[in-house]
């Protein structure tokens, strides 16, 4: 009995290891490569380990690309997609998990259902809708697009969350005289703050995330993003047909250190808005 | 009563509109577009019928791409639900540090596609790739991963797998946390062993949440872009051409809108496809329980 007990901890422990490992290699693979100079990046076999610990791949990054301003744009657009996504989200909730009335369960489900249009398939129609409203370009445009897109999971998320808090509370102060805007304030956006707290980070690292619509509608420097600036490198063949990976590991890591404090900060919220969704 | 149904109005409208304006109307444009023959720079559009679907059978870009598509997904999902199946179980076990490891799985979920596909774009690289070098030293071989057609297909799965198995581990540790231990407790009384109890109490009741993430995985991952975008470009030749990537090039390349709209047709009715057969199959595990 105990040496079975003691090879069966073994071998989770393998288990863990080796889950570790391919979880986390490519991401120390990407980190090395970063602060490795470009010279001894392209070696066979390669370096496993800091030879010449070196910043010069970040320097010649900002040096050749607009990256501080890549940075905000991705910044501004998550921060502004996730913040109107919570918003609309939070009114329609409530009028479909809050007043009974007929086709409500009919909205909810047509929200549902639109996750599954594949958003390249309705990229043509958008643009030329765009183009003639003059939105290309625009920030609030690409806020719209990106907001509309993590809408219904939103709503999917929120809904059921309403439903199972009481209604007591709110019914108490309407009957005390408050009027809607007092009642959302005081009452049930303190009440949903987890859940909206939670959409909003994942929204945000969902439009963090987010390459389509801006490779699409972000066509001037002003407005491009972290992500756009990156597929733009890696597609660019440099001299001797190679890929600059000296600068693209570097862009990844900038890329990706936001993400990781996030995910670190907010790991059980993250966690929980995830499988919400999937558990009924 | 009036008041009502205007306040349901107004708390509705943000959302409604905005899913209306960028999602549903060009939907139904797309379906318009498709009958079409419309290049931007040489308008107006001309009503060509079924051109553009007779056009598509016959294009090999399409077909290929079509193929390689239902290959990516399926392939895609089956090794995320085993392999997700696995860590899950891994996860739920009790062992020194589980909280670092369970936040450790969120990361390949949270981290952008491009990065892993630019990441694992080096690591694949024939020549100086960090993958090639460690086959080599362990089973002695080089293989040309993003330079070969299968060898570039096995590498686009297989970051893909990377990227998405801990979320659908995540999901689906969610579903074993819910299962009550005292079916355990009975089970044990009974004298099951630890892979019966997988399979005879485990497997059936968390069914459901298979059956849903696996759904949601098909129909996220066949309008999957970014990673062939960033990885292959849908190289070498068409070898990794995802409907989605096509749909890209054809509209936004060769500015063949009618045509794109077309194949993003054949898009649809997959996805279509795809949720009806997993509808299907989540009421017959629902009335199996």
């Amino acid at each position: 009995m105990r040496l079975a007990r003691a090879v069966d901890s073994a071998l989770l422990a393998i288990a863990v290891f080796i889950f570790l490992f391919i979880v986390l290699f490519p991401f120390y693979w990407i980190v090395l490569s970063s602060f490795t100079p470009k010279y001894e990046l392209f070696t066979i076999p390669p370096r496993y380990w800091f030879s010449t610990f070196t910043l010069e791949n970040y320097q010649a990054l900002a040096n050749s690309i607009p990256l501080v301003r890549y940075f905000v744009n991705s910044l501004l657009f998550a921060a502004g997609s996730s913040l109107v996504s919570v918003a609309a989200a939070f009114l329609a909730s409530y009028a479909l998990a809050r007043i009974q009335f007929h086709g409500a369960n009919l909205i909810f489900i047509a929200f549902v259902i639109s996750i599954a249009l594949p958003q390249i398939g309705g990229l043509v129609p958008l643009f030329e809708l765009f183009k003639s409203t003059n939105l290309i370009n625009t920030y609030h445009g690409l806020v719209i697009l990106m907001s509309s897109l993590v809408l219904p999971f939103t709503i999917w998320i929120l809904v059921p969350f309403l439903r199972q808090i009481p209604y007591e509370i709110e019914e108490a102060a309407i009957m005390d005289g408050a009027r809607l805007p007092q009642l959302f304030w005081f009452i049930t956006l303190p009440i949903m703050r987890p859940a909206l707290v939670t959409m909003f980070i994942i929204n945000f690292i969902i439009a963090w995330n987010e390459l389509i619509y801006p490779l699409v509608f972000a066509t001037s420097g002003s407005n491009k993003t972290l992500s756009v600036g990156l597929v733009e490198l890696a597609v660019q063949p440099t001299a001797g047909g190679g890929r600059p990976w000296d600068l693209l590991s570097a862009m990844s890591v900038v890329m990706i250190v936001p993400i990781l404090v996030l995910v670190l900060l907010f790991q059980r919220l993250i966690v929980s808005g995830l499988t919400r969704g999937a558990i009924k | 009563m009036r008041r009502t149904a205007i306040l349901i109005c107004l708390l509705l409208l943000p959302a409604v509109a905005t899913r209306l304006f960028t999602a549903i109307y060009p939907f139904f444009n797309t379906v318009w577009l498709s009958f079409h023959d419309w290049n931007p720079a040489f308008p107006p559009q001309q009503f060509v019928g079924l051109k553009n679907f007779q056009a598509l059978t016959r294009d090999i870009a399409v077909t290929s791409s079509i193929s390689f598509t239902v290959l990516f997904v399926t392939v895609s999902t089956l090794l995320e639900i085993v392999l997700g199946m696995a860590i899950a179980l891994m996860l739920n076990r009790a062992f020194f540090g589980r909280g670092a490891v369970r936040a450790v799985n969120l990361i390949p979920w949270a981290i952008p596609m491009v990065v892993a596909a630019i990441g694992f774009r080096w690591m694949y690289d024939t020549q100086y790739g960090v993958i090639n070098d460690l086959l080599h030293r362990t089973i002695g071989v080089k293989v040309p991963w993003l330079v070969d057609f299968w060898g570039a297909r096995a590498a686009v799965i297989a970051t893909n797998v990377w990227k998405s198995t801990p979320f659908v581990g995540l999901v689906l540790l969610a579903a074993l946390q819910g299962v009550p231990q005292d079916l355990y407790e009975a089970g044990r009384v009974d004298g099951t062993n630890r892979v019966s109890a997988f399979f005879y109490i485990t497997l059936p009741l968390i069914m459901p949440q298979i059956v849903t993430i696996g759904l949601f995985m098909v129909v996220w991952q066949l309008a999957a872009f970014d990673l062939v975008f960033a990885m292959t470009g849908g190289g070498p030749g068409f070898a990794t051409q995802l409907l989605a990537y096509r749909i890209y090039q054809v509209a936004f390349t060769a500015l063949n809108f009618g045509y794109a709209s077309a194949i993003s047709m054949v898009l649809f009715i997959v996805v279509g496809i795809a949720s009806i057969i997993g509808l299907l199959l989540f009421r017959k595990v629902e009335v199996s329980l």
